[in-house]
């Protein structure tokens, strides 16, 4: 019963944030990006986390999923329920591509190689005149459903916070399937995972697929969220950004992307314009602590407190 | 055609002597470092500084490979050298946390404004008969020469040399023989950053001084490493000139292909040639 009440009362709290900051939409677009960051960055952590394969281009997908969305909607006036699925599903279909080269590479080399497929994905996208080249693309239409417009800020938030549930209840579900144990076998020993017969390479391409329809998906959001697209956005720094949220918030949990990604929007925020890359340097320090002494990120700082306070609970009855 | 070889071959050693620095800290100490790049940035940045301050650009060669050899061997002892017990991998998140601290550091000081670095030695270019070459190009290119030859005679005629490539070919049985690995390894980290730094000063001239004006060549630095089999010095000097001519001649004549070119490349022998062109044994990717 007790376990019950805790997410209850925090669904209760996210669903009255608009409320409480309905003078300051500018906050609540802040919320809205952090848990776009929060989609993309669960599917990072899926393959990273969970299937144990490293990729440094997770941005292209986004900026994949973003521009397949925008054009959709602009060029061809499909709906969006559509349009932005089919952003998601272009993103997987290029997991799927960039999922083979992972099936020859490891560790270092797949970085590089995802790095390089990265790059490679927003210079051509600013060859490309459709897409805007090299001026961007102005004027994406918010996401539509049946009619009605999620233009404001507290309306998109309701959309996206439905969307970052459904991800997380889906992904949590999916964790618990033989694929997941699949994945988290592979990422704990592949020799091992062969031996019981575990299919390896279908596997890795699942894994860079599931994780590039959600960078595709949460691209998509983004487009329609900021209604402006550039190719740089996507590029080399996004991808290690997600890769620092993930790490951070702590790979392999189910919140910790969600943490990660809160963190990661609302703090530079707290820094004041001036001194907003300072947020950076701190970033960077909190990343190398993590890895030094907190493999789980910070959600392992979480769960160590709440085990003390759960520890002296014991110890009183 | 001989003009764009030769500017090819400046851009390409530019190329290598980040290259090179990626190698051998990869071959010895296993850590791919994500930060060589934007340690060379952020050592420019600190050139800019004593710029500013009134110090001839020539004069501050010696201080960006100094402050770049210091900035290795406290890296290397305050964080890799702690860091052992985790994966490779989390030595390699480690450098990319140090790339957002090098880029945050001078996004705060210096803002992401482009700023113009002047030239180290300034002048026309020079013409020999049909071939013009900037005063920059030949300097890059004299650098790298004298560079690769200091570095060869460290690696195979000083002890400290020598003990380095018997880290790289066996680190355990070095351990045995009782070289000092730690030793060694910060030493390696103490000459990479001072080639980072090297590559930056080198490359800011041409392009303009912003946090992210290395990105670029060390993806290129990457490609080049690759290309060269990433365990050897000499195969990525060589991937470096390669890849650097190879760019030239390639943005001369397929123009549409020019940014993706490298990219793909660094993909293709990845997976078609995992040994690069100059690589020896180990075809583990590993």
């Amino acid at each position: 019963m007790k376990k019950k009440i805790l997410p209850f009362l925090l669904l209760i709290l996210a669903l009255l944030i608009p409320l409480v900051f309905n003078a300051r939409p500018s906050i609540v677009a802040y919320i809205n990006l952090a848990i776009i960051y929060a989609v993309s960055a669960v599917g990072l952590n899926l393959l990273l986390g969970v299937a144990g394969q490293i990729s440094l281009g997770h941005a292209a997908f986004m900026g994949i999923g973003g521009y397949t969305s925008a054009i959709l909607m602009i060029r061809y006036g499909i709906p969006s329920i559509v349009s932005v699925l089919a952003g998601g599903l272009l993103a997987g279909l290029f997991g799927l591509i960039i999922g083979f080269p992972a099936l020859r590479l490891k560790g270092f080399y797949l970085a590089i190689a995802t790095m390089a497929l990265g790059t490679a994905v927003t210079d051509v996208i600013k060859r490309m005149e459709i897409l805007g080249a090299d001026r961007g693309l102005t004027n994406v239409p918010p996401v539509t459903i049946f009619g009605y417009q999620f233009s404001s800020e507290f309306a998109k938030y309701y959309l996206y916070l439905a969307i970052l549930l459904l991800t997380i209840f889906l992904v949590n579900n999916l964790l618990k399937s033989k694929t997941g144990m699949a994945f988290r076998a592979m990422r704990d020993s592949e020799v091992a995972a062969k031996v019981f017969g575990i299919n390896i390479s279908y596997y890795k391409v699942l894994a860079f697929v599931i994780s590039s329809f959600l960078a595709g998906v949460a691209g998509a959001m983004y487009g329609h969220s900021l209604s402006y697209l550039h190719p740089d956005m996507f590029g080399f720094g996004l991808s290690i950004e997600f890769l620092a949220i993930t790490i951070i918030g702590g790979i392999g949990t189910l919140w910790g992307p969600v943490l990660g990604s809160a963190l990661w929007v609302i703090v530079p925020r707290l820094f004041g314009t001036k001194l907003e890359a300072m947020a950076g340097v701190l970033f960077g320090v909190v990343l190398i602590l993590v890895v030094l002494f907190l493999p789980r990120g910070l959600s392992e700082l979480i769960m160590r407190i709440n085990k003390l306070f759960k520890k002296e609970e014991g110890e009183r009855s | 055609m001989f003009n764009l070889v030769l500017r090819g071959l400046a851009t390409g050693s530019i190329y290598s002597l980040t290259a090179v620095g990626i190698v051998l800290i990869l071959s010895t100490t296993n850590v791919m470092n994500f930060a060589q790049g934007d340690t060379g940035m952020f050592l420019t940045y600190i050139a800019f500084f004593f710029i500013l301050r009134g110090i001839a650009p020539s004069l501050t060669l010696p201080i960006v490979i100094v402050a770049g050899a210091v900035l290795g061997y406290l890296v290397y002892k305050g964080l890799i050298s702690k860091a052992k017990k985790s994966s490779h991998l989390g030595m390699m998140i480690i450098t990319l946390g140090l790339t957002m601290i090098f880029e945050g550091i001078v996004a705060t000081f210096f803002g992401n404004i482009p700023l113009l670095f002047p030239p180290l030695i300034p002048g026309d270019p020079v013409h020999f008969g049909s071939v013009i070459l900037d005063r920059q190009d030949i300097l890059c290119l004299v650098t790298a020469l004298v560079v690769f030859g200091i570095l060869s005679f460290i690696l195979y005629r000083t002890k400290i040399g020598i003990a380095a490539r018997s880290i790289a070919d066996d680190e355990y049985a070095s351990r045995v023989l009782g070289i000092p690995i730690n030793r060694i390894h910060s030493f390696i980290w103490a000459i990479s950053f001072g080639l980072a730094g090297l590559a930056g000063i080198m490359t800011a001239p041409r392009l303009s001084l912003q946090p992210l004006f290395m990105v670029v060549v060390q993806l290129k630095a990457f490609t080049a490493a690759v290309l060269g089999g990433m365990n050897s010095v000499t195969g990525a000097i060589w991937g470096g000139l390669i890849l650097g001519v190879m760019e030239n001649l390639v943005a001369y004549y397929v123009p549409a292909i020019k940014e993706s070119f490298s990219l793909l490349l660094i993909v293709a022998i990845l997976l078609f040639l995992p040994n690069g062109l100059f690589g020896s044994r180990e075809a583990g990717r590993s």
